[in-house]
Order: structure tokens, then sequence, then C-alpha cells
């Protein structure tokens, strides 16, 4: 179990920034996700991570033990690749073993251990199999036994779950979460499905265009977003424009076009001018959706313009002014007509997060 | 690999590249453009457009050459597009039936093209056994010059080039293309000629190309015809007194200027087009079932196309079997005593341990040198990789025959590399003369095999533990062992039956390969064409056995490799 800490890393592809001087620190023993857009640099993080290519600047740090020029082959860490690279001219048992082969550990105690994290993933059966003869879900559990049968530093996944099935995809995650806690491992796993993040991430850090734009929990992340970019990223949002009006406790408050809003900056750091233009990002389950007319403050109305029924949750678009807003209603105990039917939105401000603009 | 490592190999590559490629064509293109006081002049290249008998060599070497280029397209053009449209009983196993010809020697088929159309040959005696000839006026079908002779007997050789490149090429058109001009209106013949053939035109050229150089430089089949007023033998014969004639040295930079030229041109005027047609087809056609007169017209045509190739072969056979054949049209009688008498020839064994050696020597420099340029072609960044695999796919432009005689114009006394003289001890400058010209096979093949490999394969293995090579060696190269072992088997192959390097090269008895051994015992009064035929008959058998392993390793990828 290693901390990681990356300094100020750097790598370019030509004229292409991948990375742009990264700081982040990753605690020994965390589930760490790296999200973000594709092209965002998260696969070239967790490559630079691996050894699989030199970043131009910066360091890398295991334990605080800088190893940023060390080859590859050297870092022990365990890696689970996209396309699992199983070898096919391999069994089952001969992809397990090739890591510990490699590190001259006697035959038997190779025997030994390729049998016991095998039976780990529940693939004891299948040892001898050839790797076209097992499924996709099959497959990711071998990789994920090979990465882990060396006993790694830490384990670095590339969107492990990206060839699975949605079904499979969902009891795998809970498989990787609870193989990362038993063996004790920093692990640091890269998706851009947010759902896979918020589900199984002790913390996450959000990339866009080579940088960090956020590191937090899954919570923090989603309940707190420090920019415009990850409010709209993680989860959905509705965005409204507007200038600061003044300031009560660590509330805000907001003028915008369509009313007062009082929020609390996503970023307690953050402070804004009174007079700036900053912008308020309610979410659309953070609605209270009625028929009566609209408060002072973190409210709106308008009429229903579209509906979506899925049973457990109904959404709404809703025109307020011009703009259309997006309302989610748990358990809707009424269908509500639309078009036209009136409707107001009422949020709390403790949802109500204000973002510079 | 490690950058600093592609980087060194890298370098020995074109080291490589530089001494055994570049340094005999400087030293040939030195010997053409300097006179006696080591100025540069123009006159003997001027010269040889001036003398009538090296004016007529080359006229002959290039009416053959197109002579040549224009009866493959006529054999393999309806071939190929009859394959692509068509299935017809006996396809699968014709359309690979076809390309047989293209491994046998064209140089032993030569002994039985003379056998059949000779004055006292096959074909007259059936048409006198027919009635339709006077016997005692027979038709010299060779004729004076045996030009067609010549021309026919490489054209049965490499019509097949032409056939792959073309059905590679029809495979690759889109059939909604041609569906969208029938959309429009145009079909038929008039699709052909206004869609069909310009989608493939890039595949034509570049087979033709190959083709129209083969030819032009062709040494072999003409030796074996006694056609000598051609460039190819008149600098056979010039290489005897290679120190002091400057003309060989002429002919050769004039075949090889000519052969750039086309080579260059070639892949100037189609070498970005044959880029658009590297999209896939984003529909199948695929050939459609033909009618039963069309289906059987197919398979005859393909059937009699393969017989009319592979006779000269069997009529080798016969000969090496045969106790005489004289104005027959089959041999009086059979007879192993061709075979005796060819082992126990004193040129015959030596010739045979000569070959396997030189060409399992080759084949290994060439494996060596083929993983490390498709590895950096495929697998690394470097700014340089493009270049080194245009520069490894050179020896394909310049004819073997430039290049043997580059070996021996650079190893002449005085020479820095005097030291390699053939006429001491051939070995060393025959093992690179055969790895040189059949590199971009065995490139080619190990490109592929990395280009169908994914590189987190041995990504995988490094972060497992494996330092570089080693994860190159224990997960890469076994998986494309298929494509390497194709790759070797056919450059073995064609160094086995290399004639140019081998002819020019090998000087003392003691160190003659098969080839040579056929031509000096061909030359023999009496029983030489007959003991001659059965070493032939041996050097087939060898090669039988190495086609079939790769065509059993490799499958159907095996014509991937003749493609350009």
């Amino acid at each position: 179990m290693i901390s990681i800490t990356i300094e100020n890393l750097t790598k370019r592809f030509g004229a292409v920034v991948a990375l742009d001087a990264v700081n982040l620190q990753i605690q020994a023993g965390e589930l760490f996700f790296l999200l973000g857009p594709s092209g965002c640099g998260k696969t070239t993080l967790l490559r630079q991570i691996a050894g699989l290519g030199t970043p131009d600047d910066g360091r890398i740090l295991f334990d605080g033990e800088d190893i940023t020029r060390l080859a590859s082959h050297k870092r022990n860490t365990g890696m689970v690749f996209q396309s699992y690279a199983l070898w096919p001219h391999m069994t089952v048992a001969k992809n397990v073993a090739f890591g510990l082969e490699e590190r001259r550990v006697a035959a038997a105690e190779i025997k030994e251990r390729v049998a016991r994290v095998l039976a780990g993933v529940h693939m004891e059966a299948y040892a001898q199999r050839r790797i076209t003869e097992l499924s996709g879900g099959q497959q990711q559990r071998v990789a994920l036994a090979r990465a882990l049968v060396i006993r790694p530093r830490c384990l670095l996944l590339d969107e492990p779950l990206s060839n699975l099935d949605a079904k499979l995809r969902l009891e795998m995650r809970a498989e990787i979460r609870r193989v990362c806690k038993e063996f004790g491992l920093t692990a640091v796993y890269v998706t851009h499905d947010q759902k896979e993040a918020l589900s199984i991430a002790d913390r996450m850090a959000i990339m866009h265009g080579g940088r960090i734009a956020q590191t937090g929990t899954p919570g923090e992340v989603y309940r707190r977003p420090h920019s415009c970019f990850v409010a709209d990223f993680i989860g959905e949002t509705n965005f409204l424009d507007g200038v600061v009006a003044g300031f009560s406790d660590d509330r805000i408050l907001v003028e915008t076009s369509q009313g007062r809003f009082r929020g609390i900056p996503g970023d307690a750091t953050w402070h804004p001018d009174a007079g700036a233009r900053v912008r308020v990002s309610v979410r659309p389950e953070a609605w209270q959706i009625g028929s009566g007319d609209s408060a002072d403050e973190n409210s709106l109305t308008g009429r229903v313009e579209e509906r979506v029924y899925l049973g457990e949750t109904a959404q709404y678009g809703v025109r307020c002014d011009g703009m259309l807003i997006k309302a989610v209603e748990l358990n809707p105990r009424s269908h509500r007509d639309f078009p036209n039917e009136n409707a107001s939105l009422t949020a709390s401000s403790d949802d109500v997060v204000i973002l510079p603009s | 690999m490690s950058r600093r490592l592609s980087i060194s190999v890298f370098a020995g590559v074109l080291v490589f590249f530089g001494l055994f490629f570049l340094w005999p064509i400087a030293e040939t293109l030195r010997g053409a453009f300097t006179d006696a006081a080591g100025g540069f002049t123009l006159v003997y290249f001027v010269e040889v457009f001036r003398n009538p008998i090296y004016l007529e060599g080359l006229a002959n070497s290039f009416f053959l050459a197109v002579a040549v280029t224009a009866l493959t397209f006529l054999l393999a053009l309806p071939l190929a597009w009859m394959a692509d449209r068509f299935l017809f009983p006996g396809r699968t196993f014709l359309t690979a039936l076809i390309l047989v010809p293209m491994i046998l020697p064209p140089f032993v088929g030569a002994i039985g093209v003379r056998q059949i159309l000779g004055q006292q040959g096959v074909l007259n005696a059936l048409l006198v056994l027919l009635g339709m000839q006077d016997p005692s006026a027979p038709v010299d079908w060779l004729a004076e010059g045996r030009f067609w002779g010549v021309a026919l007997m490489i054209a049965l050789n490499l019509y097949p080039i032409i056939y792959l490149n073309v059905a590679a090429a029809l495979a690759n058109v889109d059939p909604a293309m041609e569906e969208a001009a029938e959309n429009l209106g145009c079909t038929g013949l008039r699709k052909f000629f206004r869609i069909t053939l310009p989608l493939v035109m890039p595949g034509l050229f570049a087979g033709g190309a190959i083709v129209f150089i083969w030819s032009f430089t062709e040494l072999g089949v003409p030796l074996m015809f006694d056609f000598t007023r051609i460039a190819s033998v008149q600098v056979f014969n010039g290489i005897r007194d290679i120190g002091g004639n400057p003309f060989p040295y002429a002919l050769v930079a004039v075949m090889l200027l000519s052969a750039t030229l086309l080579y260059g041109a070639s892949k100037l005027a189609f070498g970005r087009s044959s880029h658009a047609m590297m999209s896939k087809a984003t529909s199948q056609g695929g050939p459609r079932p033909a009618g039963r007169l069309v289906g059987a017209a197919c398979t005859l045509i393909f059937g009699v196309v393969f017989i009319v190739a592979v006779l000269p072969h069997i009529s080798v056979i016969l000969t090496a079997f045969s106790g005489n054949w004289y104005g027959t049209v089959l041999p009086d009688s059979f007879t192993l005593a061709h075979f005796e008498m060819a082992l126990g020839h004193e040129l015959t064994l030596s010739s045979i341990r000569n070959s396997l050696r030189y060409a399992g020597l080759a084949v290994v420099l060439d494996l060596v040198l083929g993983v490390a340029v498709a590895y950096i072609v495929v697998r690394t960044r470097l700014a340089g990789r493009h270049f080194l695999d245009a520069v490894a796919m050179l020896p394909l432009a310049v004819p073997g025959l430039v290049l043997a005689f580059g070996y021996l114009a650079m190893t002449q006394e005085g020479k820095f590399f005097h030291f390699l003289n053939p006429a001491r001890d051939p070995l060393i400058l025959l093992v690179i003369a055969y790895a040189v010209r059949r590199l971009p096979y065995v490139v080619r093949a190990a490109a592929a095999g990395f280009q169908q490999t994914s590189e987190t394969l041995e990504e995988a293995a490094r972060n497992l533990g494996a330092p570089p090579l080693r994860a190159l060696r224990r997960v890469t190269l076994p998986l494309i062992a298929a494509n390497l072992v194709a790759g070797a088997l056919l450059a073995f192959s064609f160094a086995m039956l290399e004639v140019s390097d081998s002819l020019l090269l090998a000087q003392r008895q003691q160190d003659y390969p098969i080839t040579k051994a056929i031509y000096e015992l061909f030359q023999l009064l009496g029983e030489g064409r007959f003991i001659a035929s059965a070493l032939g008959v041996w050097a087939m058998a060898f090669l039988a056995v190495t086609i079939l392993g790769a065509s059993l390793v490799l499958g159907k990828k095996l014509g991937a490799i003749f493609r350009v």
C-alpha cells in the first residue's frame, strides 16, 4: 500500500499538451478515480504512473520516492488495460503466471498463487482455457487476476469495464471495489462513466484539457462543484447567469433576470466581489415543483413544455421566461398536464451553488 | 524497446544499407561516369546508345519488358476480374493453383520450353502425328531470335504478380461505388471503364511496374535460350573484363536509371490515390453465383491458363526422367539414370550444400534486419521511420543484376571491399546479396504482424515486470511467428533459386549454388540438358516443400507479401 504523489507533471505529444503541470496526491489504500471527457488526459496520466511513456516535466513519487525515470517493468504496478491485453498465445493460467515468472518466483509458489488469485476472482475452473474461449466478463476477471497476483504496489485500471454490457458492469464494479479493499490496494481507476466513479470511488479527480479541474469525494464533487465545467460534467444542472447582489453568513445573494437567488459558493475559498458576474447552478432534482406562485427567492415560474414519465421519477422541461429549465420529481403522485400547465420551481439555498461564470 | 536502442538499431540498419545497397550502386555509377583519368564523363553512357550492339541489346530488353508486361496483363486481368465477380466450380482451388507458376523457377522452365517448341520438339511432333505438318520441314517456333520464347516463359512466371495486385485492388473497391454508378444509369462495360478501372489503376500500375522492371533485367531465361542480344546477357558476358571495360558499367547504369525512373513515376502517379483506396468497403458485395455456362467458362479458362503455365516445368520433369526425347510427343523411354548422374556429378552435391548454406544464412540475416526495421516502422515514433521503410523497400525497384554487378564492382582489387572478392570466397557477399534482395518480403511480413498485434499486449508484459526486449520475445514474437515463418520461407525459396547474384558472384566451381550448377550442366554437350533437368527437379522439390510449409503456416496471407 503506497501513496502516489504527482508533481507538476507535463506531457506533450507534438504540439498537443496532454498533461499540463498536473498536481495530485493519492492516499495509501485509496480507490481513486480519474474522470473526464475523452481527450482530457486521464489515460495519459495513468500511463505515466505505469511508466508507459516518459513525462516531459515534473515528478511522480511512490511513498515519497521519486520513480519518474524508473523503467516500467521495475515499478511493480499492476495494470488492467481497457482492451485487457491478454495474450492469445497463452492459457489463462499462463497469462496470470507471467508476472511471477518474470520475478523468478519458484514454480511451486507460482502454481499456488495463481490458483489462489484465480479463485479470488471466481475463475479457478478456467485456468487451462484459451483466452479466446472466454467471455468479456471472464476476460476482465483474468486481467484483474493477472494484475493482482504480483502483489503490486498499486493497481492501475484503464476503463476496465467499458467493454462489458450494462448488467455485467454493475456486478464488476462492486467486485473491483471488494477486491481492492480486500487486498488493501492503492488503486487508480480511469473512466469516463460518472456513475462508476460516483458509486465506488473513495475520492476522485475531474480532469479537463490536461488539468485537474477538481478533486474530492463523490459527494463533494457532485454537491459542491468548483466550476461550471464540473457542475455540467457530473450529473445534469441548470445554469442561470447573474450578478452578485450581496452576502449573508456563508451565502451569496445573486440577482438574475429570473429573480433573486441565495446560494453557497461551490468552492468555499472563493469570494466574489459584489457586482461580479457569476453563474447559479441548480440540479433538476433540487427543485420542488408546485403549481402556486413563486416565492421571493430561489424560485421560478413557467409553463410545462416537456414531460418524460419514468415511473419512479418524472422529468419536466419548464419554460421560464424563455429558458427551458430541467426539473425532476421523485415519486410523482399526479400527472401534470402539458403543455401549458403552470408550474413553480423552488430550491433550498443548500442546493443552490454559485460558480464563477 | 528504449529510444536509445531504437535509434542505434535504426542507425545500424541504415549503415548496412549504405554499405551493401548504396555503395555497390554508387560504385557502378562511378565506373559508368568516370574516365581513365578519374574525371566525370558522359562518353561511355552516350556511347552505349551509339554502339549498335549495345543499342540492340537495350532495345531488345525494352521490347522484352513491354511484351512481358502486356502478356501478363492479358493473362491476369480477365482471371482477376472473373475471380472477383463470379462463384464458379473449383473457384477456391483454382484461384490458389493459379499462383503456383510464380514460384516455379523460370530459369529451369526455359529448358522445358525449348523441349516443347524446339524444331524437334513436342509441338512439332504432335502436329506431325495429327498430319498437320510435313515431318521433313519442321517449323522452328522459337525462330532465330527466340525472343518470344523468352517473353512467354517470363510472362508465365510473372502473371501471378499482376493477378494478386489486381485482385487485391478489386476486393478493396467499395461495392457501393459501383452501385452508385448503376443507380445513376451507368452499367456494364461503361461502368467498368468509368468506375472500376480507374479505382483499380494504382493496383494495376504497382503490379505492372514490378513486372516491367523484373523482365527488363531478367538474366536467367535469356541465357538458357542462348538469347545473347539483350542487355542483361551483354552485362553478364562483360564481367570477364570488369576491371578494364567501362561499358558494362554504363549498361548497368542505364538499366538502373530506367528502373528507378519507372518505379518513381509509379509511386508519384499513384502514391496518393492508393491511400484513398485504403478505406474499407462499407458493404460486402462479394462474388455472385455464375450461370452454368459462365461458370463452366471460368473454370475452363482458369484450368487452361494453369496447365499452360506449368507445361514448361512438366516438360522439365519429363526430360529429367526420359531416356531419350527427340522428335516425339512423349519421351521414348523413362529412366532414373539422369538423377544418378546428376547426383554423381561433382557439381551437384556441393551446389545443393552451398545453396542451403547461402540461403539459410541469408534468411537469418533477413529475419534480424526485417524484424528490426518493421519494429521501428510500426512501433516507434522515430522521425525517420517512414524513410527507413522506404529504404527497405528499395531493393524491389533495383534489379538484381544491377546489385550483383555493383557487388562485383566494389570488391575489385584496390577497392575498399577487396577482401570480400567473390573469386576468393563468395559466402559473405552471396549471403548479403540474397538477403538484401528479399528483405522487402520479410519486412512486409513482419510489419503486417506488428500491425495486427496490439502494442498493449507488450505493455502489459512490461507492466508485469518484463524488460522491453524480453516482452518483445515472450509476447510479440510468438504472436507474429506465423508471419515470420512465412516471410522466411519465401525469402529462403527465392534465395535457393536466385539467378543473377549466383551467376555473377559464384566464380569457383566449389562455390557454385544450385542455379549456377544447373546453368553449367546445361552447357554440357549431349546429356547436359537431361542432367540439368534432373537437378532442376531437385530444386523444384525443395521449393515445393518450403512453399507448402509456408502456405500451411500462413494460409491465405501468403498473397499479401507479393503486394507493394
